[in-house]
Parts: structure tokens; C-alpha cells; sequence
């Protein structure tokens, strides 16, 4: 059980890491402008769909597509952005129909441009084996690559937003953005960086996740449900929470497959996810906040 | 030499007077079909869509002069709330019966609407058992999830006396027709005496490593049954490909045995075994099907597959039951189906037996395994186009 129980949380921290990279775009978003992007799982598979091209059509390995990938998915989120930004009248909820209306938009797109078939990387090296401690823990080396940049890109994000200009600008205009604009900080312009940076890490979610699984249009909604569930359950626009979260539910449903049933996988993310938000409704933040206080205390 | 023009004239106009009062007496019948011509299952209805307009073709063709069939085609692009309304519109366009359909979820509702009008309905490609549970007497289907599992299992029975297998590890998507495959492989393998350990996982799931961990060191199974779906198939094995547990051979459900599996993730795929009913290059064993690739491959410029099939045999099996009623003078729904209802044929899906639910009991999968470049059918045995490769195992 000892064995099981090791390799259940090796891959449970490298998927946790992974759902935290899926989410880190949303979060960003979320915390700046109270704006749950809808359409950030498709914005993920589109990056996705551009690295099969690069592969099946020209034959490249897929991280070739990460420049061009970068270009056209941050287009697309600043498009996206230009449009939530004509909202004038309750742009929480009125957000929630535009990028829910993008989502589909995108997910036919994408149908139309690649059709609805299961596609997957041929690149070998992805799928060769990491073993570790003497042969008992096992992934593939395109899971570990993924983890490590879903680990290596949140801490980018939280030294950006914690030790920049541009990062403090958008922890301003998020906190109060006349109070932003007093100190000279542009709130669209800002907002703007937050989808530009929010469509970086959707691509490279995109091309890790392509390397790593395979792909099919109506995928970006389940990706849209995970990044919800875990910026949700980090608290608002947690950067920190977000991947405690996503490293929470990979081991829980690594776990429970383990220990318990693979029927019972999905199960154990949602009922985490209650409980957190039952005992401290503002999320993980929330939780280390109190530990934070009772630390002080 | 005018005089020859003009009997030339006179001849060619007399013959297209023929030909044309001929047309004149032909019955025309419409036949309706939906299908996910768009959406997620495009690839799966297109390829239905080219065997039942074959059929429709042939029927003109055999029928000249006495009837004349009309498809009516509506795109229910991959959607059972859009296949509702295909069938009503198909309806207010008269067809007298309607062919096709892909999947157990959308031609459930579509079969449905089909009853209430009092059309007949007939598919290959709807196999959840509850379908002909539903005391329908319009409803008629070729395949059926029992044949699957009896694939399956008859594999597993032959891969029992070559090489012994104890233990089966069944991994299913928890989908309606792959758990009840599931669950049907579980019970026939069980009154095998054979120990069975059975793990569901919800569709979507795109890791295993845990689970193939948790087979590899607890279950020690013998051989490895998977009745999933595509992007089910390509995680588990590459986690089976990663871990490598000690088994003798892996035998999938729908979906794995076929081309595009074995053209684009072909190094995953060597020495795997799934339901299908074609081998890759498609070999026909007797004559009648030999002419059938033949002339299917004239008009369509590539052989048939599985899916050509599952849109021919219903659409020709519809199509004699309905010459049938309108030989009687009474073109009718009740005709329609009673015709069906005594159908007893081979077909190049096997036997057609349609019993009293609709269903035909006589139909049994056969087995494909991945070899090389190839697809070969090694069960049943009486019809294999190579002999199984063992360990059938991608590693």
C-alpha cells in the first residue's frame, strides 16, 4: 500500500501542479477585474489545436508552436477583453453571457477547423518514462514537464504581481481603480496586460496539455470547470491559492482512486471543494489568512 | 442520309417517351435519415452516411421502372435535441420509414419522436440495452452491446487456452454503454470462473497512472479489458505503456480497432485487440461482399469500413421491407414492420434475426488486433484474417 500510496501523491503533485497552470489565466482575470473568463478553456485547447498543427503539418515537435501559439491566443484574449470591456452596466454577470457566447463561438471553430477527432501527440520523448526512488515512482516525462511549468510559472506570476510595477498596477486597479488611477496606473490598459499575460499562460497550458494527453474540441469546458473550481477554491485572484488548490485536488483524486474507487475520482475534487468553501467561504486565502492571525496571536 | 437522321430522331424520341412513361409509373418513396453529419461523431456519421446512400443507389438501380427511392438527409449534427427534430421534420416531409443514426444517447430520443409519429426506425449503431426494452414496435437494430461482449469475452476464452488467464482487470467509462458492456463481460467472465476486478472512471478522465498502478500491484490481472471510448484507449495505455504491468494481452471495446488509431498512434496501438468487424486492408472472405467493396469503391473512389456497413445493411434491410409492403399493395408502417419483423438473412454484418423487441440476438462482434501496419481479425477464429499475436501488449 506504502508503494501505491508514493506514486498515487508523486502523481497527484505533478497533476495538482498541471490544474494549477490550467488555472493560473482565470485567476489572474478574476483578481483583476472580478471577470470569470469563460472562454479561458478554449483559449487553452486553441493553443493546443495550434500545436498539432505545427506537428501534423509541418512535422515540428510541438513546443515550435509556442511563439506562433503566443501570438494568436493572446490576440484572441485581447480580443475577448475588448469586448468585456464595452460592458458598462453589471459586468460580473453580463461578463459571465459574453465569454460563455465566446466559448462557443470558439469551441465550433475549433470543431470546424480541426474536426471533432481525438488527437495526440506522436512526439516520443513525451511519452518515455521518468522513474524515480529506485524504480517506484513512474510519469511521463511530458506529465513532469507540465507540473514544472505549472510550478515555475506561478511562482513568475506571483514575483510579477509582488515585485513589479506592472504587477503592483494590477494588484491596484484590482484592489480600487480610482484609487489606481490617482496614483497614475491606466485601469484599461492594466486590465488589458491581465488578459495579454492571462492568454501566455493558457498557451503554455495548452501546449503541455497537448504533449501530455490527447485533445478534442469539447474539452475546453471541462478545462473552463477545473480553472473555475481551483480560483474558486484559492480565493479570490490567490495566486498562492491557486496552486495549494490544484495541488489539493490532484492528490485527493490520486488519492481516492488509490485507496478507494475510480468511480469516486471527480467525486472527491467537488466534495473538497464544498467542504473548503463550507468552513471558510473565502477560499484558501481565507484559511491562510486565519493561520497567518493565529500565527501573529 | 436525311432520311436516316430523320429515323434516328423518331427512334431516340420514342425511346425517351419510353423511358419516360416508365418513370411516370415508378412509386416514388421517400426514406429519411439523420445523422451527426457536423459535430463531435461527423467522422462516425459521414462514413454511415456514404453506406446508406449506397444503398438507396442500388435499390434505384435494382427497383428501375417500378420504384424510385428518395433520401431525405437532415443533419442532426451530433445532437439528440437536434435528431428529436430531424425526426419531425423528416415526418412533415413523408418518408415512410428512416435509417441510421449514430449512438446509443441520440438515437434513443430520435427512435422515440420516431414511435409517436408511427414511423419505422431502423440503426446498427445504438447498442444500449435499454433500447429495445422500451416495448417499441417501430424500433429494429442489427447491433447490440451482447455482441460486443460476446466478442470480447470469445477473445478472452481463446487467449484462456493458449496462454491461461485467471484474472481479468475490466477498466470502463461509465458511460450507459460501456458500463453495461462492462457489467455484461463481468458476468460471463465470472461464470467462467474466472476472477474479475472491475474499475469504472467517468468519460473525460485523462489520467491512470494511480489506476494502473492499483491494477499492476493489487489485481496481478491476466489480461486487461477496456470497453471505453478514444481518448480513454490513448490515456490508459500510454499509463499501461508507462508501468507496464505484467499482463498477456489487452482487449478494448469499440473505437480502438480502427484505421485512424492505427495510423496515428500506431507504436501505442502494436499487439492491442478492440471490437471490429473489418480488417485493415479490408479483406471480403466471400463473393457477394467482394462485389459489394467492389462497386462501393467505384463509386467512392475507397473501400468500405465498419461504418460504410452500419449504414448499408439497416438502410437495405428498410428498403426490402418496404418493397415488401408496397409489393402488397399497402405501403403502411404496420407492413413496414412486419416485413422487418421477418427478416432472416445473412448480411455482410453476420446473421439478421430481428426478434420480438426489434433486436437481433444473432449478432456477434469479431475481434481486430493491431499488427504492424495492419488490422487483422483474429477471432472468431472461423473467420480470422491472421492468427492473434502474442503478448498482445504495446511493450
Amino acid at each position: 500500500m506504502l508503494e501505491l500510496t508514493l506514486q498515487a501523491l508523486f502523481t497527484g503533485i505533478l497533476f495538482g501542479a498541471f490544474y494549477a497552470l490550467i488555472a493560473l489565466g482565470l485567476a489572474l482575470v478574476f483578481g483583476t477585474m472580478k471577470v470569470i473568463n469563460l472562454a479561458h478553456g478554449e483559449l487553452i485547447l486553441l493553443a493546443a489545436y495550434i500545436a498539432f498543427t505545427f506537428e501534423s503539418v509541418a512535422g515540428w515537435n510541438p513546443l515550435a508552436a509556442l511563439p506562433v501559439a503566443l501570438i494568436i491566443v493572446s490576440a484572441c484574449a485581447a480580443v475577448i477583453y475588448l469586448l468585456v470591456s464595452r460592458i458598462r452596466e453589471d459586468r460580473e454577470l453580463n461578463s459571465l453571457i459574453l465569454t460563455f457566447g465566446l466559448a462557443i463561438i470558439l469551441t465550433n471553430v475549433i470543431l470546424m477547423t480541426w474536426t471533432g477527432n481525438v488527437q495526440g501527440t506522436g512526439w516520443n520523448w513525451a511519452h518515455q518514462p521518468v522513474i524515480l526512488a529506485g524504480g517506484t515512482l513512474f510519469a511521463m516525462n511530458a506529465q513532469v514537464l507540465a507540473g514544472v511549468t505549472g510550478l515555475v510559472l506561478v511562482v513568475l506570476l506571483y514575483f510579477w504581481l509582488n515585485h513589479t510595477w506592472y504587477g503592483r498596477a494590477v494588484r491596484a486597479v484590482s484592489s480600487s481603480p480610482d484609487a489606481a488611477k490617482l496614483m497614475g496606473v491606466n485601469p484599461r490598459r492594466t486590465e488589458l496586460l491581465s488578459f495579454l499575460i492571462a492568454g501566455v499562460l493558457a498557451t503554455f497550458a495548452g501546449i503541455a496539455l497537448y504533449s501530455a494527453q490527447t485533445v478534442t474540441p469539447p474539452l475546453g469546458e471541462s478545462l473552463t470547470i477545473t480553472a473555475f473550481i481551483i480560483t474558486v477554491l484559492a480565493g479570490m485572484g490567490s495566486i498562492s491559492g491557486v496552486l495549494i488548490g490544484g495541488l489539493l485536488i490532484g492528490i485527493i483524486e490520486a488519492l481516492t482512486v488509490t485507496w478507494l474507487s475510480s468511480s469516486l475520482r471527480e467525486l472527491s475534487g467537488m466534495v473538497l471543494f464544498l467542504l473548503v468553501l463550507l468552513v471558510f467561504p473565502s477560499g484558501l486565502s481565507g484559511l491562510m489568512a486565519s493561520i497567518k492571525t493565529l500565527g501573529r496571536t | 442520309m436525311l432520311k436516316q437522321l430523320l429515323l434516328k430522331t423518331v427512334a431516340i424520341a420514342a425511346m425517351v417517351a419510353c423511358s419516360s412513361a416508365a418513370l411516370a409509373q415508378e412509386q416514388v418513396i421517400k426514406i429519411g435519415t439523420h445523422e451527426p453529419l457536423t459535430g463531435t461523431m461527423a467522422r462516425a456519421g459521414n462514413g454511415q452516411q456514404d453506406g446508406i446512400k449506397f444503398a438507396v443507389a442500388e435499390a434505384n438501380e435494382k427497383y428501375t421502372g417500378k420504384y424510385q427511392f428518395k433520401l431525405v438527409t437532415i443533419d442532426d449534427e451530433s445532437s439528440p435535441a437536434k435528431a428529436v427534430s430531424a425526426v419531425e421534420k423528416l415526418a412533415s416531409q413523408d418518408v415512410v420509414a428512416i435509417t441510421g443514426g449514430y449512438g446509443s444517447s441520440i438515437v434513443g430520443p430520435a427512435s422515440a419522436t420516431a414511435h409517436d409519429l408511427g414511423i419505422p426506425y431502423i440503426t446498427a449503431s445504438a447498442i444500449a440495452k435499454g433500447l429495445t426494452d422500451r416495448g417499441f414496435d417501430n424500433f429494429f437494430r442489427i447491433t447490440n452491446f451482447a455482441g460486443y461482449a460476446k466478442a470480447m469475452v470469445g477473445y478472452i476464452k481463446m487467449l484462456d487456452k493458449r496462454v491461461g488467464v485467471d484474472t481479468v482487470s475490466v477498466l470502463y467509462d461509465k458511460n450507459v454503454s460501456t458500463a453495461q458492456m462492462a457489467k455484461a463481460v463481468e458476468s460471463r467472465l465470472q461464470k467462467l470462473g474466472m476472477t474479475v476486478h472491475m474499475h469504472g472512471f467517468a468519460g473525460g478522465t485523462t489520467q491512470f497512472s494511480s489506476l494502473i498502478n492499483k491494477i499492476r500491484i493489487q489485481d496481478k490481472p491476466d489480461v486487461l479489458a477496456v470497453p471505453a471510448h478514444e481518448n480513454g484507449y490513448i490515456a490508459i495505455l500510454r499509463a499501461a505503456k508507462l508501468l507496464k504491468p505484467d499482463i498477456k494481452a489487452i482487449v478494448a471495446g469499440w473505437g480502438l480497432a480502427t484505421v485512424k488509431m492505427n495510423k496515428e498512434f500506431n507504436g501505442l496501438m502494436q499487439g492491442v485487440a478492440g471490437t471490429g468487424f473489418l480488417s485493415y486492408p479490408v479483406q471480403f472472405t466471400n463473393e457477394s461482399a467482394k462485389m459489394f467493396a467492389q462497386q462501393f469503391q467505384q463509386v467512392y473512389g475507397h473501400l468500405p469500413d465498419y461504418l460504410t456497413l452500419y449504414g448499408y445493411v439497416p438502410t437495405k434491410l428498410m428498403i426490402e421491407a418496404i418493397v415488401q409492403a408496397a409489393d402488397s399493395g399497402e405501403l403502411t408502417s404496420q407492413r413496414i414492420e412486419q416485413a422487418l419483423y421477418k427478416t432472416d438473412q445473412q448480411t455482410l454484418l453476420g446473421q439478421v434475426k430481428l426478434d420480438a423487441a426489434g433486436d437481433n440476438p444473432h449478432f456477434t462482434q469479431r475481434i481486430g488486433q493491431h499488427q504492424g501496419d495492419r488490422i487483422e481479425i483474429v477471432w472468431p477464429e472461423s473467420v480470422a484474417t491472421a492468427p492473434v499475436v502474442l503478448p498482445g501488449r504495446p511493450w
